[in-house]
């Protein structure tokens, strides 16, 4: 038996119908559409170039490219990209090449098949957007992209004559919009695995805090509004001064820059936290770092699997947070940190300074330690003098390089941000053999009465100082709080002049805030987007497993299966219901449905129809058969056809009426003989 | 134009066995409906190839973590599901009937109409019917409710050609999926003998005196006597009367054309199919030429008679001389 394949090749090569073709252009276009912003402008200007000889090819102008300029353009593409110095196996690389291969395809689409791969890379593409941005509108954005890809697929499956772009597009959404019920079923239901293997990680994400702080980082920080994360209270809200957010600790001093150290092996048993009445309960909603740690209010535990504790008293995730991770915290801001003795390690680490960068600052600290004596007393001595005397908070303080940037900013300009205070705090703490460190997190936030949450934005990043006294063990002193106590108070905004409030681009909170409709409109969006974030995105096997154990009890995989199979036969049901439901048999057609009855009785008579006869076929040969020339049937048939086969012509219950006499009296003369 | 990529699963694959167990599951008729029964449905390479890319994008999503990923992987996934019941409802409820066929001669196209009826509602697309050796042609039932498809089948031997079951497929909507069915639809078409054209045959000098005065020269049969005129041959003069009386008498002779022309299988030479392709053209010329002909192949008789149904009537019995089937 010959398989269509081979009828295929022995019919005309297959053409991509022309509005297929416009319509998996446009395709294209809403694809690429959301990346020109990641991708080089020479990218760009390929993909451009590209779309415009397909469209000259389209209307006959062009012809297809040489082979010979095609592999010209593959090798010049890789060559750019190569040169552009994005990271190889990056993800800027992977989709900088994919997209290449989507323009460069663009102009030797011919057949269904490269049509096929085009469709397929659409999809890939749609998929790789959410690895940069997850947000409401980017899924939104997308939906309507996958309805207009699928619209180009139903196109190639189309009779050319009858591809009509609107008539796709209206089933393609169709077709979306009835799958959705079933993959909200997967989502919910299908397991969440841990990573495989390590990913390349887009490199252009990494914002917000590192893990090393050279003072002035952070003001470019408060530059940002972007979202640094979202906290939903169990109970009240802390205080607003309460906020510290602490998130890494940077222990060692070089030139001018901290660094977080080596990691520190955990004591095996991390001692409990007492459940205290003062305990805040709360779940973070961290947006992507692509890193490890996580931001808590001291002294911080959490039950959720996949978060450990380090040795500083931090959060850590097992992986790198790579999509809106949601961990529960509860805090004990009562429980002190290493109280009664650091291990002589420990010390080691927190107190070891190299005076000879900074001599000034060394040389004022032992001074000062001279005059106050112990710890306490030296602490609020430095406090003090930054109270008092002509020190400015600013975000735009001077250029202090190293490795004298203490120095500098200590005794010679006194402008300087969170980071140049803490850091010559700690310094000064060292100098004396207090242990000290600096640390990094975000300070206070914003309250959104809408929802009741919390949204910690890059600008409320924050750098304190963390030093040990023997009884109390790590105490929190914010050097800033002297500075500028309304920064700790009420925030960034509130702390600065209005001269670097200028300086904030726009569209920041901090500056929207003060109008009040914009401030409404911003809350509305921000608690839309955190519930998306609560139950879209920020939906992994922890909250998989909490959703689902409130909905089926026993997570056995029976259940799961029996609950996905049930979900699955119900929305496809409801489908098929849909696509079922109205049809009716279609009620022959009327003469056909006459001329059957005719045909079954004059099979009666002895006058069967043979299968390969057509209605007129059959009724000249009865006719001859009792001597009726075709003269004297020549109407009947020629109204026969009419009727059966000609749909232009209008006819009604009359000419319906007429044939069947006719058809009787040819069934009479049949049936009685021809002497009639 | 042809199918997207031709699997022909799962006939490939049972082959024989497979057509046995369709005549029991898709019984041969006249007029067949499309359900349940009869239509099978599965995915294409493209919707394999499909599938790889859904766990490539599962993977993407494990390994990134990415919820949104595995998002845009289910809803493909279930896309392809919601798929199977367009794909499915496509050919399903349409009814297939085939009213009428073209009778040919060997070497020719002969012609099917199958008309293909939808349900009322929405329309149908992407519809494609074919016989294997046929080429397969669409169906138009998008804007209308029914359409009469002609599908052409090149002959090659005389008497009835069988195409066999006939092959309805879709690949609608997007061609990740293919349903079809092969139906019986019994459709057999006349196949006349191929025709050779030859110089038609003089006719045979007929006994009986009826029909036209043939040359009046040429033949031997006496008819009658007549008084000689300038031109006549003198051969014929009747010399005995001459010698009698002075009037030059002169013997007609005369033969008389048989008007109906017998084809007869035993007078023409050569093998038996090309025999019955000499009288096969020989039946178009006459017919051409408005003469009546009767046909003798060895005990049948058909009496001489003229007309495009006598035509039939005679091709018909030339196609399947020796062919049991009726």
């Amino acid at each position: 038996m010959e398989s269509p394949k081979d009828r295929a090749q022995r019919g005309i090569a297959y053409q991509i119908p022309r509005n297929t073709l416009a319509l998996l252009m446009v395709a294209q276009a809403v694809v690429i559409l959301p990346y020109l912003l990641h991708l080089s402008p020479w990218l760009i200007a390929v993909g451009l170039f590209c779309g415009f000889w397909r469209t000259r090819v389209y209307q006959g102008i062009w012809d297809y490219p040489s082979r010979a300029v095609k592999a010209l353009l593959v090798v010049a593409s890789i060559a750019g990209i190569s040169l552009t110095g994005i990271k190889s196996f990056s993800l800027e690389a992977v989709s900088s090449l994919l997209i290449l291969a989507f323009a460069l395809k663009l102009i030797e689409m011919k057949s269904r098949r490269d049509a096929y791969l085009v469709i397929f890379l659409s999809y890939f593409v749609i998929a790789i957007t959410f690895l940069f941005d997850q947000s409401i509108l980017v899924a939104l954005y997308e939906l309507g992209a996958i309805i207009v890809v699928t619209a180009a697929l139903i196109g190639l499956n189309q009779l050319h004559s009858q591809v009509r772009p609107l008539v796709s597009l209206k089933l393609a959404g169709a077709l979306v919009l009835q799958a959705l019920p079933f993959a909200v079923v997967l989502f919910v239901l299908f397991p969440r695995i841990s990573p495989l293997w390590s990913v390349p990680l887009p490199n252009s994400a990494t914002t917000g805090i590192g893990d090393s702080v050279t003072p002035g980082d952070i003001a470019a920080l408060t530059r940002s509004d972007r979202l640094a994360f979202r906290v939903i209270f169990d109970g009240a809200v802390p205080r607003y001064k309460d906020l510290y957010w602490r998130g890494l600790v940077y222990s060692e001093f070089d030139r001018g820059t901290w660094r977080v150290g080596p990691e520190l092996p955990v004591p095996r048993a991390a001692d409990p936290l007492p459940d205290a009445a003062e305990t805040i309960r709360y779940s973070v909603l961290l947006e992507p770092t692509f890193s490890n740690w996580l931001f808590a209010i001291d002294r911080a535990s959490s039950d959720t699997r996949s978060v450990r504790k380090t040795r500083d008293f931090r959060l850590e995730a097992d992986d790198p947070v790579l999509s809106v991770f949601r961990y529960q915290v509860s805090s004990n801001p009562q429980a002190a940190l290493d109280a009664g003795s650091l291990p002589a390690y420990l010390r080691a680490r927190e107190t070891s300074i190299d005076l000879t960068s900074n001599p000034r600052a060394a040389a004022y600290a032992q001074a000062l330690w001279q005059e106050t004596g112990t710890a306490a007393l030296f602490t609020s001595a430095l406090l003090q003098t930054i109270r008092e005397q002509e020190y400015y908070y600013t975000l735009r303080p001077p250029p202090y390089p190293s490795p004298a940037s203490i120095d500098q900013f200590w005794f010679d300009a006194r402008a300087g941000f969170c980071s140049h205070y803490a850091g010559a705090f700690v310094y000064m703490m060292r100098a004396v053999g207090i242990p000290a460190r600096m640390v990094g997190g975000y300070q206070g936030g914003e309250f959104n009465a809408l929802t009741g949450h919390m949204v910690v934005r890059q600008y409320d990043a924050h750098a304190w100082a963390e030093i040990w006294l023997p009884e109390q063990g790590w105490q929190r002193v914010d050097p800033t709080a002297a500075v500028a106590p309304q920064r700790i108070e009420q925030g960034l905004s509130a702390a600065l002049s209005l001269e670097d409030r200028s300086s904030l681009s726009l569209f920041t909170n901090a500056r929207l805030g003060d109008w009040v409709l914009a401030g409404s409109m911003l809350q509305l969006l921000d608690s839309i987007e955190l519930r998306w974030n609560l139950w879209v995105i920020g939906f992994d096997s922890n909250v998989q497993n909490g959703v689902l154990s409130s909905l089926l009890g026993d997570l056995t995989p029976l259940r799961i299966g029996i609950a996905m199979a049930l979900g699955g036969g119900i929305s496809l049901g409801l489908v098929a219901i849909v696509l079922f439901w109205r049809r009716r048999s279609l009620p022959q057609h009327p003469v056909e449905r006459m001329f059957s009855a005719f045909a079954l009785r004059l099979a009666g008579h002895g006058y069967p129809r043979a299968p390969e006869e057509s209605p007129a076929g059959y009724v000249y040969r009865v006719a001859h058969q009792v001597g009726l020339n075709d003269a004297q049937i020549g109407g009947l048939v020629a109204e026969l056809n009419t009727l059966l086969y000609n749909p232009g012509v209008a006819w009604g219950n009359a000419e319906l009426k007429a044939l069947k006499r006719q058809l009787r009296r040819l069934q009479f003369r049949l049936a009685f003989g021809s002497s009639r | 134009m042809s199918s997207v990529d031709g699997e022909t699963f799962p006939e490939r694959i049972i082959g024989g066995r497979f057509s046995e167990w369709l005549d029991r599951r898709v019984p041969p008729s006249e007029q067949i409906t499309l359900n349940q029964r009869n239509l099978f449905i599965f995915p294409t390479r493209t919707g394999f190839v499909f599938a790889g890319l859904l766990l490539l994008l599962l993977l993407g999503a494990v390994n990134y973590q990415a919820s949104l990923v595995y998002g845009v992987a289910f809803l493909l996934g279930s896309l392809f599901l919601v798929t199977i019941l367009y794909t499915f409802r496509n050919l399903s409820g349409l009814q297939l009937e085939l009213v009428g066929t073209r009778p040919g001669f060997v070497d020719e196209d002969l012609e099917f109409m199958v008309r293909v009826v939808r349900p009322q509602g929405s329309g149908r697309e992407g519809i494609q019917l074919g016989w294997p050796a046929g080429i397969m042609q669409w169906a138009e039932l998008l804007d209308r409710e029914a359409d009469t498809v002609r599908l052409y089948v090149r002959a090659m031997d005389r008497g009835y050609l069988r195409p066999g079951r006939l092959l309805v497929e879709t690949y609608f909507p997007l061609g990740l999926l293919r349903a079809w069915t092969w139906v019986d639809l019994n459709a057999r078409a006349l196949v006349y003998p191929k025709p050779i054209f030859q110089d038609f045959p003089r006719a045979r000098q007929g006994p009986r005196d009826e029909g036209e005065l043939m040359d009046p020269f040429g033949s031997e049969d006496f008819r009658d006597i007549k008084s000689y005129q300038p031109g006549d041959p003198v051969k014929h003069i009747i010399w005995r009367s001459y010698a009698r009386s002075d009037e030059v008498m002169v013997k007609q002779y005369a033969s008389f054309i048989e008007p109906r022309l017998w084809l007869d299988l035993d007078e023409v030479s050569g093998p038996l199919e090309e025999r019955l392709s000499r009288l096969t053209g020989l039946a178009l010329q006459a017919t051409r030429l408005e003469r009546e002909f009767g046909l003798r192949l060895n005990q049948l008789k058909i009496p001489p008679g003229s007309g495009d149904s006598h035509l039939e009537t005679v091709l018909r019995e030339l196609a399947l001389y020796g062919i049991s089937e009726r």
